[in-house]
């Protein structure tokens, strides 16, 4: 029985990806372009002219986009040398804790500390004007809380980053600075500063891409006082009557200009400055003596989960439980009035907590189905197929997620073969992209680890490529999957940017049900229900640390 | 009627660069033939080739009378429909799997339940000396037991060839030599038909009938250990055998006694060499080659009139490098304590232990 061609039904799969991430990547990016070029009927100028007419948004879109990555990977540095380098108590703890807020989406820590900071009603405002009789102590609704808050949120991705740059660092590097002369101080400056450049360079790179397109914190922070950045200016654009599609469509380009300038630079750079002396492999660190200063060290972490942690979520809580918002002990009483409206009276709830439910399952799923996919064909048949899946899969971390729902929103809301706009799919799509980095990088890790002689003998023994597939490949990258499934899970239950771009009221989802609460005013329903998705985050961060521990000999 | 394995024209590249080019063998059922070659000459990948993990652009290859690959009508089976067995370089153990389910994946492949399966599984861990192994996690073995479970993986599933892709390279000194002799004597005993791919001359020699010397991507020299050891086609092939005196020369074949011919080398110095592969017309450029054990070292009377320059104390024996002129050679001898230093010496080779090597 003859079968032609060695590997056919790999190369079937090949070309299904390439066309896959083609429509889900380019397809979009290629709508901003056109959308933003279309006023009502044809080619305009106009829209360009408007946006570029408005230069205090421009400003303020930089303002936060460099001052939130300036202090996130100067904080997360910091941290990561902190933890990853210094004999720092509780160390093991603290390295956990650091990177929770990667699983709070932002604007849960914007509302929070919209409350805390906020120059009337804020809370530590009311404290300070009882106890000390001043007035006004902070003003978080600012372009500064916006980046104080934004800069909180996105600490822990400099951090994990730098961390394994320093963990897979050989520690002999430094020991010979040290032989040779050098101080500590020293060795830290002229070699592992200069090492560890492209994983601070890539981590800026990646929060300022999202910093640029961010929606939640100066949606919660900033429009209540008029400080407008791009990401509102999208939404204000497509919520106006009628909607300025252009306007929004230009709005996206322009960061999408900026974020994929920096990504060329970025590579250029790394062309330039990557060297093979850290490695993949792990080393055990060479510990820094500083002495006592490590106790100061330990508190500068400590107060970073204090305020980037422990203060947004015990604020939620207390205004989920407390009566209504006030000081005032004597007039405080709690109870659980307010779950009690969100669950069984606010109409939304239910269906905003199914739709983020289904939509976090099928992202999660369908995400490492295409990551493993698309990794496996990257890592396993090089040449230049895997070349343009690589680096197209790659392209969201480039987007501001805002606007690639933009350009989901523009190919969808005229596409008669796919009528999906307007129901959950649309949204699934759009989660779909913006994960996709994450899910081919995770599986190509898992792959690159796993050598494919394993898979091979396979063949050899009989087994299709399908068999091996599910007989060999998924049972040994399980523990990858299962981490990659979980994470995914929890991020598209807290997305909000593209959602609220995306979503229409039969489609809503808690990050978005959370958001009309805010508008409305509605602030201790809106505290329990962020109790409620926090829950939900934590229960699958737990299934997740368990299913680790089980899955941790294999 | 033709060969059992025939591998014709066979060719590989990764883009621009050509890893395998023209490579062609046949072998009889129950031979084992070894390619043979340093890092980079294309041996691996011609083995991968043949198992179906490579895509080669042209070639054909015929097993057992089935055509499994032919590049010109566009056919190449998929490794799993070829019918062979292998044994990887890394052994390939699945972690995740007890070595029974190791060892009897082919049949689980073919649908077949563990208790049919069981007693062709059992016999293969018993021929690798693991009987009573079968239900243990695979993880839990050494080196050299992982090493004997890729073996019976391969035996089990009875393939017409089985390829093994430098099986002893990870283990240590002393189970390499072990393991050897195991392999040979197992493979006599099952009487299988084999392709060895090594870069170890003495595991090449202990383990095949025949042996493909490789280099660039082609085979440069195909033949029975002896021929390959004692009749090294070229410079490249006596050298990496070990021919430790390999001279630049000119070749005159000689008329009246064919086979034989006069090598002019540097220095005017003319040698009597034995040319086993003559065809007429004198091979340029040319070298002569020749073991330094064949070499006789005199302190007078016949011979080429050379110096000690430096010698090496062994035991044994003793390495004597002698210049003559522009030449330097080496001779292995026994410790001859007259051959110090700066010592002028005569020395010859027989012309049947002197070879014309071409390029």
């Amino acid at each position: 029985m003859a079968l032609r061609g060695g590997f056919s039904t790999e190369t079937a799969v090949g070309a299904g990806l390439g066309a896959v991430v083609t429509w889900l990547v380019i397809l979009p990016l290629a709508a901003v372009a056109i959308g933003a070029a279309t006023d009502t009927g044809g080619l305009s100028a106009r829209p360009f002219l408007d946006v570029l007419g408005s230069g205090r948004i421009i400003a303020n879109t930089v303002i936060v986009g460099v001052g939130a990555t300036a202090i996130a990977v100067a904080v997360g540095g910091a941290l990561a040398l902190t933890l990853a380098r210094i004999e720092t108590p509780g160390r093991a703890l603290l390295s956990r804790l650091v990177t929770v807020p990667l699983y709070i989406t932002p604007l849960l820590t914007a509302i929070a500390w919209s409350w805390l900071g906020s120059p009337r009603g804020g809370l530590i405002n009311l404290v300070c004007r009882r106890l000390l009789g001043i007035d006004s102590l902070v003003d978080l609704e600012t372009g500064g809380g916006v980046v104080f808050v934004s800069a909180l949120a996105y600490v822990p991705l400099p951090f994990l980053l730098i961390s394994a740059a320093l963990r897979s660092m050989d520690p002999s590097l430094e020991e010979s600075a040290r032989i040779h002369g050098g101080s500590t101080f020293q060795s830290l400056r002229l070699v592992t500063l200069p090492l560890m450049l492209p994983s601070i360079v890539g981590s800026a790179l990646l929060v300022f891409v999202q910093a640029m397109g961010l929606f939640s914190v100066p949606a919660v922070l900033g429009m209540p006082s008029g400080f407008y950045v791009a990401g509102t200016e999208i939404y204000r654009s497509l919520n106006n009557f009628p909607p300025r599609l252009a306007q929004a469509a230009v709005w996206g380009l322009l960061l999408l200009a900026v974020t994929a300038g920096l990504t060329w630079l970025q590579t250029a750079f790394l062309r330039r400055n990557s060297y093979a002396t850290v490695t993949g492999k792990a080393f055990r660190p060479r510990m820094l003596e500083i002495g006592w200063a490590r106790h100061l060290l330990a508190l500068f972490a400590i107060f970073y989960v204090a305020v980037a942690v422990v203060l947004p979520v015990a604020t939620l809580l207390w205004a989920a439980l407390v009566n209504f918002i006030t000081v005032d002990l004597d007039l405080m009483a709690f109870g659980l009035k307010h779950f009690r409206y969100v669950l069984f009276e606010y109409p939304k709830t239910y269906l905003a907590m199914e739709n983020s439910l289904v939509l976090g399952v099928a992202t999660a799923t369908l995400g490492c189905a295409l990551g493993l996919a698309l990794s496996w064909s990257i890592v396993r048949r090089p040449g230049r197929l895997s070349v343009y899946l690589d680096q197209v899969s790659m392209f969201p971390l480039a987007v501001p997620s805002m606007v690639l729902a933009l350009g989901v929103l523009w190919v969808y809301v005229r596409a008669k073969a796919l009528p999906i706009y307007g129901t959950i799919s649309i949204l699934l799509i759009a989660y779909l992209t913006h994960y996709l980095p994450i899910a081919v990088r995770a599986g190509s890790g898992a792959l690159r680890q796993l050598h494919s002689e394993l898979e091979d003998a396979a063949r050899l023994t009989g087994a299709s490529w399908g068999r091996t597939i599910r007989w060999i490949t998924l049972p040994l990258t399980r523990p990858t999957l299962v981490a990659t499934w979980s994470l995914l899970f929890i991020l598209s239950v807290q997305e909000i940017s593209s959602s609220i771009l995306l979503y229409t009221s039969r489609t809503t989802v808690l990050s978005v049900a959370v958001f009309d609460l805010w508008e409305a005013g509605n602030v201790n329903a809106l505290a329990a229900l962020s109790v409620i998705q926090l829950a939900i985050t934590f229960l699958a961060l737990l299934a997740l640390s368990r299913a680790g521990r089980r899955e941790g000999v294999a | 009627m033709s060969a059992f394995l025939e591998v014709e024209g066979l060719a590989v590249s990764y883009g621009p660069i050509a890893a395998v080019e023209g490579v062609g063998f046949s072998i009889e059922k129950g031979e084992h033939l070894t390619l043979l070659g340093p890092s980079g000459c294309g041996k691996t990948t011609t083995l991968r080739a043949v198992a179906g993990l490579e895509t080669p652009s042209s070639g054909r290859i015929v097993i057992d009378g089935a055509t499994i690959l032919d590049a010109v009508q566009g056919l190449s089976l998929p490794p799993e429909k070829r019918g062979l067995s292998m044994v990887f370089q890394s052994y390939a153990i699945w972690p995740h799997m007890s070595v029974f389910d190791n060892v009897g994946f082919a049949f689980r492949v073919r649908g077949m339940g563990r208790e049919r399966a069981r007693p062709a599984v059992e016999r293969a861990l018993a021929l690798v000396d693991l009987a009573g192994f079968a239900d243990r996690p695979a993880s839990r073995l050494s080196g050299g037991q992982q090493q004997r479970v890729a073996l019976a993986r391969a035996i089990a599933c009875d393939s017409k060839v089985m390829l093994l892709d430098e099986p002893l390279s990870n283990l240590d000194a002393q189970l390499r030599i072990a393991m050897r002799a195991e392999l040979s004597d197992l493979r006599r005993r099952l009487g299988m038909t084999s392709v060895y791919v090594t870069h170890d001359q003495e595991e090449a020699f202990a383990l095949s009938d025949r042996i493909a010397v490789m280099r660039g991507g082609r085979i440069e020299q195909l033949g029975t250990p002896a021929e390959i050891y004692c009749e090294p086609r070229t410079r490249f092939v006596a050298g990496f055998l070990g021919m430790k005196n390999i001279l630049d020369a000119e070749i005159r074949p000689l008329s009246r006694e064919s086979g034989y011919a006069e090598a002019r080398l540097a220095g005017d110095i003319i040698f009597r060499a034995r040319d086993p592969f003559a065809s007429g017309s004198a091979p340029s450029p040319a070298s002569i080659g020749f073991r330094p054990v064949d070499v006789r070292l005199e302190t007078a009377g016949e011979g080429i009139a050379g110096v000690v320059a430096r010698s090496l104390f062994l035991g044994d024996v003793a390495h004597y490098y002698v210049r003559s002129g522009p030449i330097e050679i080496c001779a292995h001898d026994r410790p001859r304590p007259e051959l110090s230093d700066g010592r002028e010496v005569r020395w010859r080779v027989d012309p049947d232990r002197c070879l014309v090597l071409r390029e």
